[in-house]
């Protein structure tokens, strides 16, 4: 046992002091949650701003659209001159623009019909969805009370914050999962590469250390990175931004260990194949875009084309960030998480046999 | 009896890569406390054959006994007892000379040399504490030599251990393995240095396109293929051919080298020829042969070509 405890240490050291190694595995995870987290905090979430014009911009006597869309929560709305909000609406400041004549009070009030002109950008998702629809119904409300015949249906608005998942309460577990992954892709197989390129391999060949300390010994360090990259993503994703952590942390525990062991046995067959650094570099890299990418752990696996989708339901890192999303935040399952810890076990034990098969000492 | 076994015992290996046999039948008996030189060009099938001693590789055909032990049935018997210097320049590119000698020794399971013996045999105490990344071409070398003694093998192998070294460094490292000789191991070197093997060597035996072409005393080696002198013309061509006494003549870039078994005969018709303007003898040099001309004229090719 002690070769094997000598050289864990050995490889923790040799990790420690490698500046690269450090920022690859434990701080580009960070700085993508920190990315993301201020990508999309509070994004669909602010009011939609709303312009009125008053002919004498903001001041001057109540207005009655102005008082009735004022007190719907989800508008932010400003009033001013026509020519003022139209500016601003070609800037983006404002998402719908509201023209009703001065006279519109009076108007109706005399049994006159009059119209109300509503501008707005049809891009704008929160224009088109929220404000038009919202607008209208306030309109019609106002109708009748300016008419004096109060509608038997009147709207009350109240604002609750919904307790449901953020987008940053997604990402956190896949980029967890994402670093798991690349621990076993970057961090497992270009190392194992040059440990054989340099004739480390061979050179320990020469003394009576058995082979089996020297996998063992790098399993073990492999996955004392694993437990730093888990407590690191968790901590920040807690600190930074208020991702809690739901009460499975043993199933979350058990899919982090299930997660590295799978992805460092790819590692390892990827070493197994790779004659040369450079070949490594490539099949690491050619492996980590579509796995990213089509795994669903930054994208929701419903915007993928149809075809695509027999490589969704057979990459790894789909069912590891699926699996982490439901232990660790709770997120409604895509898979059961039996199915998740069947493919992730039968992934591992595959990498692992044809590793042991195909590895080359020399 | 440990004394009377032979160190190395490998007869007739045979290793085939495709096409190419790397090593055709090649038999090799080291004594212990002797230094073995094994010669030979890049490509003469010398890594093969030492690696097969190692048992880093398994022979096509031919048996191997080391310190006694067959290599096919007492492989970790031998790798307790035996030491092998590479050429590998980072072997732990962020550990320190010292973290490298302690893990080293932690996989051996007998008696083994301390790490500050090894560095100071070594001459690396000033680097004992950097990362090894740090070292200098000829101090990572040496690291690759401390490494191979770190169980007090009996018997060491080592790989070029000079190659990229100064002079100066080089003469204290034949020091150095002239000391490991004399506390008792055994050393089966390769080297395409001839003059190292010279200096260094009880015995050689030179490698060419995967056989032992010649083998003894490096002495005795040049004796037994040359009794002429080499006389070197830096300046000579064909003008040169007859010259009395000239055994044979070999082109050396733009000059010739000249065999002669009458040294004088030769010098006195040079020395009359250059009187005459028939010959340019600047920078004439008069030598006995080496190691370097039986391989010359054994291959018809110098050995690093």
């Amino acid at each position: 046992m002690t070769p094997v405890l000598h050289l864990y240490v050995a490889s923790q050291k040799t990790f420690l002091r490698d500046r690269m190694a450090l920022f690859w595995t434990l701080a580009f995870p960070v700085l993508f949650i920190l990315l993301f987290g201020v990508i999309f905090s509070g994004s669909g979430q602010d009011p939609v701003a709303v312009g009125v014009v008053r002919p004498g911009g903001a001041a001057g006597a109540p207005d009655p659209v102005l008082a009735a869309l004022g007190s719907i929560p989800a508008l932010e709305v400003r009033a001013g001159t026509r020519d003022d909000l139209m500016e601003r609406l070609d800037a983006g400041d404002l998402r719908v623009v509201v023209n009703a004549p001065p006279t519109l009070a009076a108007d109706v009030a005399g049994g006159r019909e009059a119209e109300v002109e509503v501008i707005f950008d049809p891009t704008s998702a929160a224009a088109r969805q929220i404000a038009v629809p919202v607008i209208g119904a306030a309109l019609r409300e106002l109708d009748g009370v300016i008419r004096r015949r109060p509608a038997l249906i009147t709207t009350r608005f109240t604002t609750v914050t919904a307790d449901r998942l953020r987008t940053i309460d997604f990402l956190v577990p896949g980029i967890l999962a994402m670093a798991l992954m690349q621990l076993g892709l970057f961090g497992t197989a270009a190392p194992l590469v040059q440990l054989r390129e340099r004739q480390v391999l061979r050179r320990l060949g020469a003394t009576p250390l058995p082979r089996s300390a020297l996998l063992l010994s790098q399993l073990l360090h492999r996955l004392t990175i694993a437990l730093a990259q888990v407590v690191i993503i968790v901590a920040v994703g807690r600190l930074v931004f208020g991702v809690e952590i739901g009460d499975r942390v043993g199933l979350l525990a058990v899919f982090c260990v299930l997660g590295a062991l799978t992805f460092v046995s790819l590692g390892y067959l990827i070493a197994a194949l790779s004659r040369t650094e450079e070949s490594v570099f490539g099949i690491t890299s050619v492996l980590n875009f579509p796995m990213m990418f089509l795994s669903g752990i930054f994208f929701p696996l419903e915007t993928m084309p149809d075809w695509i989708r027999p490589v969704v339901q057979a990459i790894p890192l789909t069912y590891l960030g699926d699996a982490l999303r439901q232990t660790m935040v709770g997120a409604p399952p895509v898979h059961a998480l039996g199915l998740d810890a069947l493919v992730l076990g039968i992934w591992l034990a595959a990498a692992a046999a044809l590793s042991v098969r195909l590895f080359r000492w020399e | 009896m440990r004394g009377s076994v032979q160190a190395i015992r490998a007869v007739e290996l045979r290793k085939r890569y495709g096409d190419i046999l790397a090593v055709d039948g090649v038999s090799i008996a080291v004594e212990p406390g002797e230094i073995l030189g094994l010669l030979g060009p890049n490509g003469a099938g010398k890594t093969t054959t030492v690696e097969m001693i190692e048992g880093l590789r398994q022979p096509d055909a031919g048996t191997v006994h080391v310190l006694g032990h067959d290599l096919r049935t007492d492989l970790p018997a031998v790798r307790q007892r035996i030491g092998v210097q590479l050429q590998t320049t980072a072997l732990f590119p962020r550990l320190t000379v010292r973290e490298v000698l302690e893990l080293f020794r932690t996989f051996y399971a007998g008696d083994t040399a301390s790490s500050g013996e090894l560095i100071e045999l070594l001459g690396l105490a000033e680097k004992a504490g950097s990362l090894t990344r740090t070292l200098s071409g000829g101090q990572a070398q040496r690291l690759s030599v401390a490494l191979a003694l770190v169980n007090r093998p009996e018997l060491v192998f080592m790989d070029e251990p000079t190659t990229g070294l100064d002079p100066q460094a080089r003469r204290a490292l034949w020091d150095t393995i002239r000391g490991v000789r004399r506390r008792g191991a055994t050393i089966l070197l390769t080297t395409h240095y001839m003059e190292e093997a010279e200096e260094l060597c009880d015995r050689v035996a030179i490698m060419d396109g995967g056989r032992v072409i010649a083998a003894g005393p490096p002495a005795r080696l040049v004796d037994r293929h040359f009794r002429e002198t080499a006389i070197e013309v830096p300046a000579g061509g064909d003008e040169l051919h007859g010259v009395p006494g000239v055994e044979r003549v070999q082109r050396e870039g733009c000059g010739m080298t000249l065999y002669s078994s009458d040294t004088g005969a030769t010098l006195g018709a040079l020395t009359g020829m250059a009187a005459d303007g028939r010959a340019d003898i600047d920078g004439l040099h008069v030598r006995r042969p080496t190691l370097e001309d039986v391989f010359l004229r054994l291959t018809g090719r110098h050995i690093r070509d």
